[in-house]
Formats: structure tokens, sequence, C-alpha cells
């Protein structure tokens, strides 16, 4: 995006740059997060949740280090991603015809959502602490950490309908998102509420290594983040253009 | 105290207020309903399940509400994002105020927190206790206590957002929500306060499942949230329609 000379200093334009930043976290972020759980030996396949407490033992003694390198990568790298979302926020914030507050919840959502993926990589960390411990304990984390990391989907389910409805509320002449983005969240929102199931059934497509819970409920946040960031970059140019920051 | 006629709260009076935050207005007593059915009916942990028992009488009321703790709190994975929701709403309507944005971020910021050990860690913690029936009953032990005392005794993300809520209201020239609800938020720190104890004692008035660390503040609670839902719709109705957004 290159930002017009005359337009330097305006206000539109830092913010502008601002959200454009914000944006690029989505790619690149979500590259190394990637990277990460193609490093993370629990998901090639995904751990059983019908593993005995010493087959949980053994698997943490036997990849220590790259259980580390994935979770650890998670930890420092996982909630770097929220900048992208932020952007979403701003941008519902400047949807005409509606007062708003289902920005507001948006962001309530957004915050309380990455706390609790913040949570479950400090369980799967715990757990490779000590893969000496009592093989009770270190299955005890591990449940815990695969349940905090799969079944609470409600504050995303949240997100995404807030962020429908949003879109359906906005201004119909000149919307700042195009209206099948609306469809789209619900339809990912659908996809993702029976990964509640993960906390309780131990096999089939539920479980938290079966084909729903696992492999579709998180290869639709991936679509979601994939196809809003190209959502946002058209939004972010259009907004560029009509404030008079970039040429059209 | 105002007396609130049907005139005042009806969507359809004076100029009615936004479509947007009548649906949230809505949204939010029918979310606190579903969510008193599975605290109270489904998981069984409002009103809470004793302190002072042994770990095999823990696992004995997992066993006994197996079923309805898995079910009660899978829906509530799903709707827990409700809760940021209702949040929201209070924070939007803290944002109208004279007093500007600080107290309403504070709100938020409160109530995002308190969210994760308030309701989703006693969710995490007993779905993983009825994950495993045959864990080692000391886990499970440790599991119930983890849930109930991060459930009852979340006290300070809470505190803090009742306490700007009361701060605002008191300084609010806009009569968003009337003063009176300002000194009910404070009487809910008072509560929290009081429920520290629950953290020392495991019997008595003063445990998790006592006469004044929880039945008072259940009391002070209902009372609390019953004025919110009916003050939000006060609020939501004396708002003008086409009013600018907010900053």
């Amino acid at each position: 995006m290159q930002v017009l000379e005359q337009a330097e200093e305006l206000p539109a334009a830092g913010n502008l740059k601002a959200q454009w930043v914000s944006l690029w976290t989505g790619p690149v972020v979500g590259v190394v997060l990637l990277a990460a759980a193609l490093a993370f030996p629990g998901f090639w396949p995904p751990m059983s949740p019908t593993w005995s407490a010493d087959q949980v033992a053994s698997f943490y003694a036997d990849h220590t280090a790259w259980i580390r390198v994935g979770q650890v990568t998670f930890n420092l790298c996982g909630i770097m991603i929220l900048p992208f979302f932020t952007v979403i926020v701003v941008q519902m914030k400047r949807m005409k015809g509606q007062s708003h507050v289902f920005a507001y919840c948006y962001l309530t959502a957004l915050v309380s959502g990455a706390t609790i993926f913040a949570l479950s990589n400090i369980f799967f960390l715990v757990a490779a602490f000590r893969p000496e411990r009592n093989p009770e304990l270190v299955q005890l984390l591990n449940d815990l950490a695969w349940i905090v990391f799969i079944a609470p989907v409600g504050m995303v389910v949240s997100q995404f309908v807030l962020l429908a409805l949003a879109v359906y509320f906005d201004d119909r002449t000149g919307p700042v998102f195009p209206r099948w983005v609306g469809h789209f969240a619900l339809i990912i929102a659908a996809a993702m509420v029976p990964s509640a199931a993960a906390a309780v059934f131990q096999t089939g497509p539920l479980a938290w290594d079966g084909i729903w819970s696992f492999w579709v409920r998180n290869g639709a946040y991936v679509a979601f983040v994939v196809v809003m960031f190209f959502v946002l970059r058209n939004t972010l140019r259009r907004q560029a253009i009509d404030e008079g920051v970039v040429a059209a | 105290m105002s007396v609130i006629t049907p005139e005042q709260v009806s969507p359809t009076a004076t100029d009615g207020g936004k479509r947007d935050v009548w649906w949230m207005t809505w949204f939010f007593p029918a979310w606190y309903a579903v969510f008193g059915v599975i605290i109270c009916l489904l998981t069984r942990v409002t009103p809470p399940p004793r302190p002072d028992v042994t770990a095999a009488g823990k696992v004995e009321f997992f066993a006994q509400h197996h079923l309805t703790i898995q079910i009660g709190f899978t829906l509530l994975l799903i709707l827990l994002g409700g809760a940021a929701m209702t949040n929201g709403l209070v924070a939007y309507q803290m944002k109208r105020m004279s007093v500007g944005s600080a107290f309403a971020y504070g709100y938020l910021g409160g109530m995002s927190v308190g969210a994760i050990p308030g309701f989703l860690l006693v969710t995490v913690c007993f779905l993983t206790a009825a994950f495993r029936p045959d864990r080692n009953p000391e886990l499970t032990s440790l599991l119930y206590d983890l849930g109930m005392l991060s459930y009852n005794g979340s006290l300070g993300c809470f505190s803090v957002a009742y306490l700007v809520l009361a701060i605002a209201i008191l300084y609010d020239r806009n009569e968003i929500f009337p003063k009176w609800f300002a000194y009910i938020s404070i009487w809910q720190i008072v509560t929290e306060v009081i429920a520290t104890q629950m953290f020392v004692f495991d019997s008595g008035p003063f445990a998790w499942n006592g006469s004044i660390s929880f039945w008072l503040a259940v009391v002070v609670f209902s009372v609390w949230l019953g004025a919110l839902i009916v003050l939000l719709r006060r609020a939501a109705a004396a708002e003008s329609a086409d009013a600018p957004a907010l900053d």
C-alpha cells in the first residue's frame, strides 16, 4: 500500500497503516503457528484419548524436545495473531446504521477466547516438564491440555455470530464487508460447534483426535483466517481510496 | 428508586432505541436463563456440592451426575461466548455515560478475564473429571476442588468490574443507570471480599457452600442481575434510534 505524499500526515493514514500492519500479523504469525503445529508430535496423528496413563507418559518421555518446540512456539506466538482480529473490530466499528454494540461484544469475546488458547499450551508444557512424573498426573495434564485446546469453542463461535450480525445490520448501499462474509462466518461457527463434545467422547469423529473435532474444527478456523485476510485486504484498500490516502 | 412503567421499557415507546442494541438486550436475560438451567439443574454446581467430603464422596458426586454434568457443561462450552456478549452490552451502555470510555473498558477487561477462571475452569475441570470415571480418586478430588474454588472463588476480576461500574454510574450525568444501582454493585464487591474466606474454611458459613460466603452472595447477585436486566431495557429504550454511533 503506497501512501500518497500529501496524505502522509493525515490521521487517516496513520489509522490505515496500523490496520495494514495488524492485518499482516495474520499470514506471518499463521505461518509460524503452522510450522509449530507441524513440529508438534502430538498432532501427527493427534494423540488418542484412549491411551493409558503409561502410554501418555512414555509419549511425553519419547518426544519431549519436539513437544516443547511446538508448544513453546504456540505459547510465544499464538496470541501474536490477535492484532489480525482487532482489524475486524476496527472495521465493525466503521459499519453504518448500527450502534457498534456488536463490536464491543466481539472484542470481549476475542480477549477471552485468546486467553483459553493461551492456557492449553501451559498444560502441554507442564506435562513435558517432568515426563517422569507419576503417569496418572501426566495423563491428567494431557487431558486438560487437549480439552482446553479443542473443546471450548464458545468464545470463537460467538465471535462468528457477532460478525455475522454486524454484517447483516450493515448499510446495504456501502457495506464494509460483502454480505457473504456473514454467511461464511455462520458456516464456520456451525463447523466448530460439534467439537465441544471432545470433552465427552473418547472415540469417534467427535473425540479430540477425531475427524470432526480435530481436522474439520481446526481446518475451519484456518480457512476463516485465510479468507478474512483477503476480505480485510480488499476492505482496507477501499477505505484507503475513499479517505484519499492512496491513489485509486 | 423510580418505578418503571411498561411504556418506558417497550421497544416501541418514545423513539425506540437501536435495533442491534435491542437484540443484545433481549439476548441478555435469555442467556442467563440458559446459564441458570445449566449450573443449577444440569451440572449441579449451584448450589455448590459440599467442600467437606472425602475423595470417595467427590467421585460419588461425579458418578451420580455424570450424564447431566457432561450435557450441561458441553452446552456451556458452546454458549460460553454469551458471557462476553452480555458483558459487551453493559460496556456499551457504560460508554454512553458522560464519564467517557475508561470505566467501560475497565468493565470489559475485568469481565473478559473473569470468564476464564470464573466459568471456563470449572467447566473444564468437571468435564475432565467426568471424562475418566476410573481416574485415581485423589486426582478427581483435585479437579473437584480446583473447579469449585475457581468458580466460586474468582473474586478480583468481577470486583474490579463492579467497582468501575459503580463509579461510572455515580459520576454519570446522562442517567444511563440510576444511582441506586451503583450501591447494589458495591454490595457485590462486599460479597466477593467475604468470599475470600472460602479458601480457608471447608465447612461452616464461610465455606464455598456456606450461608454467608454462598447464600448471601446469591441473594445479592440475584437482586443485581434482576435489576440490571430491567435497567438495560430501560437504557436501550431511552436511547435515540438515530443517535450517532459511539467512538
